[in-house]
């Protein structure tokens, strides 16, 4: 059954946004903040680097503010103006991927001003902009969020989410996969990777995918096949999977972007179930300076070396 | 020539033709994902979705082998492919936006160098067309001079009619071969009225307009405005009908392997990036210059035409709301 959910506090959110943005560029807080903006199509909208105080009444939120605009904080992204402290519109799943970013030492607080969003969820990628929010048309990665309210942020608006219980999508999915044999769950992926066009979309849009030059791009020697056929299909998938795994802050925006409806967040749960599992260690509020895949304890287990 | 169709009487025709030999290749689902693919048989049409990738691939498919190499010492063994070997293809279900593209297409790839790869399977391939019935809002095939009900690029043409089937209009040598080699499935028309036809909702564009804003501001502060928020991906030419850029790339080993053609686009940060070490399109904002400038100046310059049908799909998927409608009502209003 299709449940409504109530985006009403959205209007305030957006009020907030506008008035705390525009504080900030006025006393010199920020140089500029980055945020949401209406876009053309009814009820779109599109990222926005505001930078005079008379374009804070641009910014908005709605359900269709879904990009996690950490990604412009990334070295990848050199052209979005990076001088002086920045300010940032950010919902609580995207503020884990910030969070990540300074725990590899390409963020410091300092440099940020983090206007932090209560969030009850923002549309999938398939739907028209303007689609009313429900249990059908949310996000798979709202179903299972625990950062309505963003944690940490140097401004919040005063309202409060009221989300109501989802059926967890991606939880269900992996079990599902889980429960395969082997050669089906190849078999499963293979299907899927197939239709990867190599389009880089879900590379570039990632938080954590901001190597100057990716393995995948290398021709001289090259290192995985770049055309889109079965071989470097699996390999970038398999390639980007580990290099993400206990990195990955959960954003989900790699799966959103894929025009080919890739579930590529099935892999990116995975690899935290197993992170979690081997190394107690999740993607989440707390600035960890080093990832388990960059430190070596003892206690790590060993049991894959036979 | 008018003729009328039934749905059951199309879905024989695409049978037969598989019967024959022919590559059908018309909207089907990929594991949920509608694209023009080839047919097993007529029941995997699916004939009511605009598929997410465009048609073009029919002839610039994602991803050739162009040539084959063996090396053993001094023995090196080139294998050339022969085009002759590509089949006999019918293209069905190919919206106007897409079909549109197809003449667009055929300009560059035969201009002073043939590219027999593209040639050979244009030339062995009929097209069927439909007339478009539903849009959204990224559809603006009307505002760059097409029509919903357009046969621009179609060789045959299909107009969805009240009551089920379609009107079918032959537009070519090869459209009317087609119906003469089938004529039994094909009957009089009917008399049924034609289905609307959906209304994209953008105002027309002055093209002229654009172009002449184009022509006087490859330097200009609002490319920065317009596409400092571009992610550099490749999404919005790999969707695109009308984008035709490609890399060439050998893969394999050193003593076995196969050069490739595959598609390229100007939103990498590795097009045009120079065995130097030099970028002339070292920046987002850039790159993203050259797909409007292509589009609506260069290719205009060249071949008098645009390089848009408006089919929108490079909107619907822009992971940041790139949208490229937008951006020309912007150029264009900076037109007095
Ligand atoms: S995951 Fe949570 S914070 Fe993120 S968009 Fe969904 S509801 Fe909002
Ligand atoms: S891998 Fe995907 S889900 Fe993880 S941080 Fe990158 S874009 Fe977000
Ligand atoms: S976004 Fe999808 S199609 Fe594009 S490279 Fe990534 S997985 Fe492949
Ligand atoms: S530029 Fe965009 S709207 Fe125009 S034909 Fe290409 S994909 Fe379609
Ligand atoms: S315009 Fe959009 S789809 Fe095209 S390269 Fe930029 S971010 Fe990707």
């Amino acid at each position: 059954m299709t449940q409504a959910i109530d985006t009403s506090l959205y209007a305030a959110v957006t009020d907030a946004i506008r008035n705390e943005a525009s504080r900030i560029l006025s006393d010199g807080t920020v140089s500029a903040v980055i945020g949401y903006t209406a876009a053309r199509r009814r009820g779109s909208a599109q990222p926005i680097v505001v930078s005079r105080i008379e374009d804070a009444a641009k910014l908005i939120f709605t359900p269709a503010c879904v990009n996690n605009l950490a990604v412009y904080l990334t070295k990848a992204k050199k052209e979005v103006p990076k001088a002086g402290r920045i300010g940032v519109v950010v919902k609580g799943c995207d503020l884990k991927a910030l969070v990540g970013l300074m725990g590899e030492s390409q963020l410091t607080r300092e440099r940020l001003y983090l206007i932090g969003v209560p969030c009850v969820g923002v549309l999938a990628s398939v739907v028209q902009p303007d689609t009313e929010l429900t249990s059908e048309s949310i996000a798979p990665k709202c179903r299972e969020c625990d950062a309505h309210l963003p944690a940490g942020c140097d401004y919040v608006p005063a309202q409060k989410p009221v989300t109501p219980e989802l059926e967890k999508k991606y939880a269900a999915e992996i079990a599902r996969l889980e429960a395969l044999t082997p050669a089906e769950r190849w078999s499963y992926w293979k299907e899927q990777s197939s239709k990867c066009i190599k389009c880089y979309a879900c590379r570039q849009v990632c938080p954590f995918c901001f190597c100057e030059q990716c393995l995948c791009d290398r021709n001289k020697p090259q290192m995985v096949e770049s055309t889109p056929r079965p071989a470097g299909n699996v390999a970038w998938h398999i390639v980007r999977a580990m290099h993400l795994a206990g990195r990955c802050a959960g954003c989900a925006e790699c799966e959103r972007v894929c025009p080919m409806d890739i579930p590529l967040n099935l892999l990116n749960r995975k690899m935290a179930k197993e992170l979690k599992e081997l190394f107690d260690h999740e993607a989440g509020f707390e600035v960890n300076e080093k990832g388990p895949l960059a430190t070596f304890t003892e206690k790590d287990d060993q049991s894959f070396i036979k | 020539m008018q003729k009328y169709i039934s749905e059951q009487n199309l879905n024989a025709l695409l049978d037969k033709l598989i019967a024959e030999g022919k590559r059908v290749v018309a909207p089907r689902l990929n594991a949920g994902t509608p694209l023009y693919e080839p047919l097993a048989s007529a029941a995997e049409l699916v004939i009511d979705r605009l598929p997410r990738r465009s048609g073009k691939e029919a002839f610039f498919p994602l991803c050739e082998d162009i040539m084959s190499y063996e090396k053993e010492g001094q023995r090196v063994e080139l294998q050339d492919i022969d085009p002759v070997r590509f089949p006999e293809t019918v293209l069905v279900g190919v919206r106007p936006c897409d079909a549109a593209a197809i003449p667009v297409l055929d300009t560059v790839f035969s201009w002073d160098y043939k590219d027999e790869f593209f040639l050979e399977r244009r030339r062995k391939t009929t097209i069927i067309g439909l007339a478009c019935t539903q849009a959204d809002d990224a559809c603006f095939c009307s505002a760059v001079g097409l029509s919903p009900g357009d046969p621009k690029g179609a060789d045959l043409f299909l107009t969805p009619l009240e009551g089920g089937g379609y009107a079918c209009e032959a537009f070519s040598e090869k459209g009317e071969t087609l119906v003469g080699a089938h004529h039994e499935l094909f009957a009089e028309p009917n008399g049924a009225k034609a289905l609307p036809l959906a209304e994209p909702q953008t105002d027309a564009f002055d093209l002229k307009k654009v172009k002449q804003w184009l022509d006087e501001h490859f330097e200009d502060p609002s490319w920065d405005t317009i596409a400092t928020r571009c992610v550099g991906c490749g999404a919005c030419a790999f969707v695109c009908p009308a984008c035709h850029c490609f890399d060439i790339v050998d893969e394999g080993t050193e003593k076995k392997g196969k050069r490739r053609k595959n598609w390229d686009a100007c939103g990498f940060w590795k097009f045009t990036h120079h065995a130097s070490g030099h970028n002339p399109r070292d920046q987002q904002p850039k790159r993203y210059r050259n797909r409007i400038m292509h589009k609506f100046k260069y290719y205009d310059d060249k071949f008098g035409q645009t390089l848009c049908t408006g089919c929108g799909r490079c909107i619907r998927l822009c992971p940041v709301g790139i949208d490229i409608a937008a951006i020309l009502q912007q150029v264009e209003a900076k037109v007095e």
